[in-house]
């Protein structure tokens, strides 16, 4: 069942409507992802087909599952991802490991979810849900927290190596998110990289964010951190990433200033 | 009764954070409040974004006016963020911070 490697990616950008011209003359860049709830599958904007026609990999990347929720899967939310990524040809799509509904409201952010054995079970199911419902395989990422829920049980890397271990899912490692949890909760990022399953990461996500009232905040609408690439280091020392990718979503800088950020990706990945 | 009880820890969180309901046990307050000023500014910023027009015709009150207006009208699980805009819109009109919008005959006509 389990494929054996993750298709190798290289070094990508988010594709965002308001850098489309910028992405598709940015250097070097071997792939892209797009927000699948911006997307009508079937109508790409031209600047997605061209980049298709190019052979970039384009991976739909949603937002919306609410995996780590306890309602029900919204099964049209998954079609609509599915979708996607029959449009693209995507080799893979990605969620988050977090919650958006609950109680009838939404956050409008990836809310992290409990490290309980019984949020895990209901994650372990939704997972299993969407995965019959995508024609690709899933990957699941770490979100960046500001607060932490009280009772946990396991650690964030135990927690999502049980996740790996019974959805047989990928992982999406943010190392920007990664950065905001050492800060924020205190969480060990080299217990975190030692204790979940690097044969299955997918790739790994780089992002800016600022540092305010002595929290991390995770923007995408500020300059990478050199904490963030020293962890992309520290990951890199352990495996070799299939890809990593430089998501930034406001605030958008010069070309320049976002060939440099990947520039600097590349630097520790040689 | 796992999905039940998770449910109610999560809306508790949900209420806390979006609606001006208590923080749940165990949460520390002060990440709480940060928390929540969070997620309003960004529900803003997506506000801002889809309605340039309500920020810019409340101007330096759009943030004081907007806060006011979200503890009262969290957004509800399905609404999508172009309803969310919408709706402040209108809000906004039923509380006389704006006039309500000259429509022209041809579009009135729908």
């Amino acid at each position: 069942m389990r494929t054996v490697t993750a298709p190798h990616l290289g070094v990508g950008i988010g594709w965002r409507p308001e850098i489309d011209l910028t992405v598709e003359r940015l250097p070097g860049v071997d792939f892209v992802e797009v927000v699948a709830e911006n997307l009508h599958p079937g109508e790409l904007p031209e600047s997605l087909r061209l980049l298709a026609e190019r052979g970039l990999p384009i991976l739909p990347h949603a937002v919306s599952l609410s995996l780590g929720g306890a309602d029900p899967v919204d099964a049209a939310r998954v079609e609509h991802l599915a979708a996607v990524a029959e449009t693209v040809r995507a080799p893979l799509v990605s969620d988050h490991v977090c919650f958006v509904r609950a109680g009838g409201l939404d956050a409008g952010h990836l809310m992290p979810v409990p490290r309980t054995r019984e949020a895990l079970e209901v994650l372990v199911a939704n997972v299993k849900q969407a995965q019959r419902l995508l024609p690709v395989p899933l990957a699941l990422e770490n979100v960046a927290a500001l607060l932490d829920w009280p009772g946990a049980e396991l650690t964030e890397g135990q927690f999502l190596a049980e996740l790996v271990e019974r959805t047989d899912c990928w992982l999406l490692v943010d190392v920007a998110n990664l950065h905001a949890n050492a800060r924020n909760l205190g969480t060990d990022p080299v217990e975190f990289l030692t204790a979940i399953p690097l044969e299955r990461l997918a790739y790994v996500h780089v992002a800016g964010g600022v540092e305010r009232e002595g929290l991390y905040h995770d923007t995408h609408a500020h300059a990478v951190q050199h904490e963030v690439l020293d962890l992309l280091g520290e990951l890199c020392s352990r495996t070799k990433p299939p890809g990593v990718l430089l998501e930034r979503d406001d605030e958008y800088p010069t070309d320049e200033e976002l060939a440099a950020e990947l520039t600097a990706i590349r630097e520790v990945l040689s | 009764m796992t999905r039940e009880s998770l449910a109610l820890q999560q809306g508790e969180l949900l209420r806390a954070l979006l609606a001006g309901g208590q923080p749940p046990a165990g949460f520390d307050p002060e990440r709480i409040a940060a928390q929540t000023r969070a997620l309003l500014a960004k529900r803003r910023r997506v506000v801002a974004m889809i309605r340039p027009d309500l920020a810019e015709a409340l101007g330096d009150r759009f943030a004081l006016t907007f806060t006011a207006y979200a503890v009262d009208h969290p957004r509800l699980a399905g609404s999508r963020a172009r309803e969310d805009a919408e709706a402040f819109g209108t809000w906004l009109v039923d509380q006389g911070e704006l006039a309500a919008p000259r429509r022209s005959w041809w579009r009135r006509a729908r």
